[in-house]
């Protein structure tokens, strides 16, 4: 009998000051994380320290300093109970390719300890979820990438994890295939209740399933918390002018407020609510006819990069990144469209 | 308007109830009957089936690998051995079976100086596990090097080393679980049939007790003898096996080990007459101690211990290179 940690409910995964070196390399680096149930997306460009995350939490290699708990369960002491509660669905080719896929699906079962007869029955329920209940007998060496990728899903499953660590889910995948895996990862969240912690290169992934993120960069913490509230950081009001727009670009900046243009789209950063109203007031002064207004979104991978290269690798939440200088907040044009480029 | 049907236990049992249920033959049908609840255009709904079980404990884990490499063999579903290493797997488990047969035969013919030949003995004993020819020239090793060849190599190109290290596994129980099914495979054909050949005799020719009081430390010594070369096989095929990607190379690797050092030897001690090098032969090794421990004639210059202390280290090498080949392996990529 293993005692488990008493997390906040609603946290799946909690770290304090996790710290993993190889020799003088620094692969994670005093990672406070918190990450709350539901669908959680991992970001991070190569060598972030991702994988050696996934190795961490799961009991596999000894941090080197701090603590970390998944499920309740000490990483460095609990790694069996880690693994046995959670379904790791890997990046690259992890099937044999000359079994039957639910022959797979139920060896996979077994290996967490289940019953032969249970395992197969599992495994036929888990198959018909992930969309291949007709072709569970075909040998995976006849399966295209979605359908691998959809199996090894199946073999993640088989168990109902609290929770299901992808690793890449969409990889290699066609635009059908992608997005029934996304469905399927939707699906468990938000109809089987299960959380979700999904790493991905393709920020559209992440943000089509998951409503939190965490960013890692060079084994630190960059960003984490909601999508909504980290994309608050970037708001901006895209207006499409007829006319006088070089004027009413004057203007605005002699307002204080900051424009972007490119030819006659302009963004000007969305400050507070009163921002609308001192376009509308410039705009009449110049003459400019405003053809278009709206809020412009911006998207995930325009966060990552506004966090990548603006705030460094230091820890910031989405409180610390809205309470930061406008100045750092600033996202400028390329220099082709009348920006500094950066 | 037709009054739909109710189907609730206090409703009279008629025909026309059952044929709604069952095909909607009604013109009310649409009331009666199951709609799926898939959007149009979608091939299935997906439900996700939670499952309230409980997961065994490690030894279930561990059974589950043994399992399913033993099993492989005879059965779909288990892992897929190919179709040459079975018929090599029947071939050898019948050939090995030829002094049972003959046993049988001259016991049958009552031909006593035949029988001499082929019945139990300290030498046939002997030649039954550790004869050069045919046994450990064609069928043992070959065994070996076909069924250790992909065990642990398949993983590490396939990426199922993925599927078992992020599964409550440890390392040890992984390879510990892959040495055992390897390791008895080949036991039952080498020491199986050695049970078969000595308990044969005992039928065929109705020995008493005091033949087999007489004969039993021997046949348990050529047990021992059989394990210790089961052991040395599958440590060192494992081994090779964990230093590659392939198949090919640990099956052909380890015949090259076993045969190898073995002709190097013999022309070694062919044109210096010196024998000691026959320490870096495995099969040697194992043949010098099983010749001293079964007591059939030594054929080796130098001590049996020696050739005993050399079996050890030869493993005690494999498994060192198995256990650090194995730690190495990754789950997140290979």
């Amino acid at each position: 009998m293993y005692s488990a940690k008493t997390m906040s409910k609603d946290l799946i995964i909690e770290t304090n000051a996790l710290t993993k070196s190889y020799g003088p390399h620094v692969a994670l680096d005093q990672l406070n994380l918190e990450v709350q149930r539901g669908a959680t997306g991992l970001l991070g460009p190569n060598g972030a320290g991702k994988s050696t995350f996934f190795k961490t939490i799961l009991g596999l290699i000894q941090a080197t300093s701090g603590e970390g708990y998944v499920l309740g369960h000490d990483i460095r002491t609990e790694g069996l109970e880690i693994r046995s509660k959670i379904g790791y669905m890997p990046e690259y080719d992890a099937l044999d390719d000359d079994m039957d896929a639910i022959h797979q699906v139920r060896y996979s079962g077994e290996l967490l300890g289940m019953n032969p007869v249970v395992a197969m029955s599992r495994a036929h329920t888990a198959m018909e979820y992930v969309g291949l209940g007709e072709l569970r007998y075909r040998p995976i060496s006849s399966f295209s990438t979605g359908m691998k990728q959809a199996t090894k899903l199946a073999c993640a499953i088989i168990h109902d994890p609290e929770l299901i660590i992808a690793d890449e889910p969409s990889n290699g995948l066609d635009a059908d295939s992608r997005q029934a895996m996304l469905d399927t990862l939707s699906n468990m969240v938000n109809t089987g209740n299960r959380s979700v912690l999904m790493a991905s290169h393709l920020m559209d992934d992440v943000e089509r399933v998951c409503e939190n993120i965490v960013l890692l960069h060079k084994g630190k913490l960059a960003a984490q918390g909601r999508i909504e509230d980290l994309k608050a950081i970037d708001r901006e009001i895209e207006i499409h002018v007829w006319g006088m727009a070089n004027e009413l670009e004057q203007a605005l900046g002699k307002d204080g407020l900051e424009v972007r243009r490119e030819g006659r789209m302009m963004r000007i950063r969305h400050d507070d609510e009163k921002t609308t109203h001192r376009i509308l007031k410039c705009a009449a002064d110049t003459g400019a006819q405003i053809r278009r207004m709206h809020e412009y979104e911006a998207s995930l991978e325009d966060l990552f990069i506004v966090i990548m290269e603006r705030f460094g690798y230091g820890v910031k939440s989405s409180e610390d990144l809205l309470a930061s200088p406008a100045e750092a907040r600033k996202v400028d044009a390329p220099e082709s469209m009348g920006g500094s480029g950066a | 308007m037709t009054e739909e049907p109710t189907f609730d236990a206090s409703a009279p049992i008629t025909g026309k109830g059952r044929m709604d249920t069952a095909w909607g033959s009604d013109s009310a049908d649409q009331a009666t009957v199951a709609k799926p609840k898939a959007k149009t255009g979608q091939v299935f709904e997906q439900v996700y089936v939670p499952w309230e079980g409980t997961l065994n404990p490690r030894w279930m884990r561990n059974w589950a690998i043994f399992r399913h490499h033993v099993l492989g063999i005879i059965r779909k579903g288990h892992r897929p051995w190919g179709v040459p290493t079975k018929l090599v797997l029947i071939f050898v488990l019948i050939a090995s079976m030829t002094d049972v047969a003959l046993t049988l035969l001259f016991a049958v013919i009552g031909e006593p100086s035949l029988y001499e030949l082929w019945g139990v003995g300290r030498n046939n004993l002997y030649a039954h596990v550790l004869g050069f020819f045919p046994r450990n020239m064609l069928f043992y090793p070959l065994v070996a090097a076909l069924l250790v060849g992909g065990v642990i190599s398949e993983d590490r190109s396939n990426g199922t080393s993925a599927l078992y290290f992020s599964r409550p596994i440890n390392r040890f129980d992984y390879v510990g679980m892959k040495f055992l099914a390897v390791a008895t495979i080949q036991s039952l054909i080498i020491i199986g049939t050695l049970f078969l050949y000595y308990f044969a005799d005992i039928l065929s020719m109705g020995r008493g007790w005091a033949w087999i009081l007489d004969t039993f430390p021997m046949f348990l010594t050529t047990v021992f003898c059989a394990l210790l070369l089961i052991i040395t096989y599958t440590s060192i095929g494992l081994a090779l096996s964990s230093v590659s990607r392939g198949k090919f190379f640990p099956g052909i690797a380890l015949l090259a080990v076993l045969l190898g050092t073995k002709t190097l030897a013999a022309i070694v001690e062919g044109l210096f007459d010196r024998s000691i090098l026959y320490l870096l032969s495995p099969y040697d090794s194992l043949a010098h101690v099983g010749q001293a421990l079964i007591g059939t004639n030594v054929m080796y210059n130098h001590p049996w211990i020696w050739s005993l202390v050399s079996v050890i280290a030869i493993n005690a090498v494999s498994l060192y290179v198995l256990s650090v080949r194995v730690s190495s392996m990754e789950v997140t990529r290979e």
